[in-house]
């Protein structure tokens, strides 16, 4: 946990000093018309960097005091988080080539399938009901069309 | 009188049938959101964002906020049944709810459940009514340094009084507003923070952040703990009703109470989830039973569920007289009203009174809709939980990813709501408050060209933050929220200090010891408050 804590405040420290590299390239004085572009974004990244040195700071110095951390993810509970992050991540790219429907429905179908364990005409009908009425809902009565990838447009929806 | 023959015209624009029935649907859908863990007001809103584009704005905002009354709702029945939140403001009522229904008392803890929700969103909404057109009215006077001030105050109110580490929420709160500023600069038309790739150009939208965030993340939570329904099994009866009618006479007293901390912590920035956990707080700390709460004491139900309600509604006061929202989903809705192209801010009353008393109208309407639908239908909402989780996961990220998308048809927001989901499960494993955050995303461009002008009307000298006679006050009690951990860590140690028979006691600290300290001690400070404060969604399942 401590760990995480000081990898995480890190990065986030680098964001922050991305923002203020942007910033400067901006200008962040004072010029007749008011403060220049970067201004702002030069006081966010600012917080931001001194923020994240101080909460690494902390995090140091909690060392040893508290020996018995919890880790930042348990063990029992890493496979079925990724689980749930890896097929989500996969519909999202497959929408690219494919369209979010037909991802959709992979994705309902497989993961009910193998993460779920249910019986094929369960995950069939759900896999395959579930896409086609959002699609009524959103591409026909609220005119919201989905994307429909590289290939999808050879298919009606 | 002025605002009632307002109300009433928010009353006729309220009661058109199509308003009637967007009404209902948003109450209906918002508790099926709450029932469910994963899904809560502010994302259920989000989702639903890109469908409001084609209704008119009083429609579109009618959907949202009672879509919000709804989720305030369903929130307490997986909580009472199943002893898992449905909702971050929920999480107090497992306390005492979830024993009673074991008890074989689910009815009556569900009905004690709705009726103090309904409680409290009565008291909100009159504060709602009454308060929010003469806050407006006073808010019209507000130039730039004083919007700037009050949105110091309100990010103060997060740093100082709602988090276990007010670093963390500081650094939150300043990625907020740095997201909000990635794309074109709105004065000077420059690009930033975009290093040249053309996806930041666009900037990041706030509702493909709240889905991530508050979507996902939660989600990724909720499988990391292993969700398993196990429900207790519920009717609602009618003697539910009247036996709880009875206690609630019984225990007016907590009800107001809960309800008037409801109101306050809904006011000033917070929102739902901290309320109810003071409320609880002070109800057991008032109460002759104390040794009865966490065994299903009725008066542990009432208390939280009417703050928490109270909050949710009172959220609305600032978010639609000043712009300002008190809580997440109210930001998502002020976000809403944005894109459906109006300018929030105490202008709203004057311009826009069809608008603005249409929702008055429709938050008393919602709400109570509301209560009938769930004291009649909870048993039927109990049974969608028991469909297995990992049915309904996919379906609800699926449900994620079109709301994501459907904002400004990008392919690349559903990628960003993915990255969103990730950073909302880290954040909320390590206590970054993200609330905040979301607040800042969403008021960034204001809150940026505010402090501009008013820099500029100053020339470039800060204090004209400082100025009498509005922004001076509203600042300087900023300041003092922002250094509360401080102060109070301050005011502990003189408090021990005084064990010494003999000492005498020091005045108030001239000077304040640096900025680096407050953490840890922040927490033993203002006992309650700033514990409570600290459960934010993530890590109140596992309470």
């Amino acid at each position: 946990m401590r760990m995480a804590d000081i990898i995480t405040a890190m990065v986030l420290a680098a964001v922050g000093v991305l923002v203020l590299a942007d910033a400067i390239r901006l200008g962040f004085g004072w010029t007749p018309d008011g403060p220049q572009a970067g201004f702002f974004p030069f006081l966010l990244g600012l917080g931001v960097v001194v923020g994240c040195a101080i909460v690494v700071v902390q995090a140091v110095q909690r060392k040893g005091v508290a020996k018995s951390e919890k880790p930042f993810i348990p063990p029992k509970a890493l496979t079925p988080v990724i689980l749930v992050v890896a097929p989500a991540a996969l519909m999202v790219i497959l929408t690219e080539f494919i369209g979010l429907y037909l991802a959709a429905a992979l994705y309902l179908g497989t993961y009910m399938r193998l993460v779920g364990h249910y019986r094929w005409r369960l995950v069939l009908s759900l896999s395959i009901l579930v896409p086609i009425t959002t699609y009524l809902v959103f591409d026909k009565i609220f005119l919201i069309p989905m994307p429909t990838g590289m290939y999808g447009r050879l298919l009606p929806f | 009188m002025d605002i009632l023959s307002n109300l009433l015209m928010g009353f006729q624009v309220a009661l058109t049938p199509y308003n009637l029935m967007v009404a209902a649907a948003g109450v209906v859908l918002g508790v099926l959101v709450g029932v469910l863990p994963g899904l809560g007001g502010a994302n259920g809103c989000a989702i639903l964002i890109p469908v409001t584009f084609v209704m008119p704005p009083t429609a579109a905002v009618i959907l949202l906020s009672c879509l919000y009354w709804g989720a305030l709702y369903g929130g307490a029945i997986t909580s009472i049944l199943f002893n898992i939140p449905g909702e971050p403001w929920a999480v107090a009522v497992t306390f005492d709810g979830y024993p009673m229904a074991k008890k074989g008392l689910a009815g009556k803890a569900l009905s004690a459940s709705f009726m103090a929700h309904f409680v409290g969103a009565v008291f909100g909404t009159i504060m709602l009514t009454f308060f929010a057109p003469i806050l407006a009215a006073f808010a019209l006077r507000f130039g730039p340094p004083e919007v700037f001030s009050v949105m110091i105050l309100t990010f103060s109110a997060f740093v100082g009084l709602a988090g276990k580490s007010p670093v963390k929420t500081l650094i939150a709160t300043f990625l907020g507003f740095i997201l909000a500023a990635v794309g074109i600069d709105i004065v000077s038309g420059q690009l930033r923070l975009t290093y040249g790739t053309v996806p930041l150009m666009g900037g990041f939208n706030f509702i493909v952040a709240v889905i991530g965030l508050f979507g996902l993340g939660e989600i990724f939570l909720t499988v990391e703990e292993g969700l398993k329904m196990e429900g207790v099994a519920a009717r609602l009866r009618w003697s539910d009703v009247k036996d709880v009618l009875r206690a609630m006479r019984t225990y007016w007293r907590t009800l107001l109470m809960g309800s008037m901390v409801g109101v306050w912590m809904g006011f000033k920035p917070g929102g739902a989830t901290p309320a109810s956990f003071m409320a609880y707080g002070f109800a057991k700390a008032a109460s002759r039973e104390k040794e009865e709460f966490g065994k299903g004491h009725i008066a542990g139900i009432l208390a939280p569920e009417a703050a928490a309600h109270a909050a949710g509604t009172s959220a609305m006061i600032p978010m639609i007289s000043l712009g300002i929202p008190g809580s997440p989903t109210a930001a998502v809705i002020l976000g809403g009203l944005m894109i459906w192209g109006l300018t929030p801010g105490p202008m709203l009353f004057k311009e826009k009174p069809d608008f603005v008393w249409g929702l008055i109208a429709s938050t008393w309407i919602g709400n109570l809709f509301g209560v009938i639908v769930v004291l009649a239908c909870a048993p039927l909402f109990a049974r969608i939980l028991r469909a297995p989780f990992s049915i309904l996961m996919p379906i609800i990220i699926f449900a994620c990813a079109i709301g994501a998308y459907a904002v400004n048809n990008r392919m690349m927001d559903i990628y960003y709501m993915l990255v969103f989901g990730i950073i909302g499960y880290v954040f909320k494993k390590l206590d970054y408050q993200m609330a905040p955050m979301l607040l800042a995303l969403v008021l960034g461009d204001m809150a940026e060209s505010a402090m501009r002008q008013s820099l500029i009307m100053s020339q470039g000298s800060p204090w004209i933050f400082f100025q009498p006679p509005i922004a001076l006050p509203i600042n300087a009690v900023a300041l003092v929220i922002f250094f509360w951990p401080i102060i109070s860590a301050v005011r502990e140690r003189r408090k021990r200090g005084r064990g010494g028979p003999l000492q005498p006691e020091p005045g108030p600290p001239a000077v304040l010891p640096p900025p680096v300290t407050p953490a840890p001690t922040s927490v033993s400070g203002n006992g309650d408050e700033a514990s409570v404060g600290a459960r934010t969604p993530g890590d109140t399942r596992r309470a």
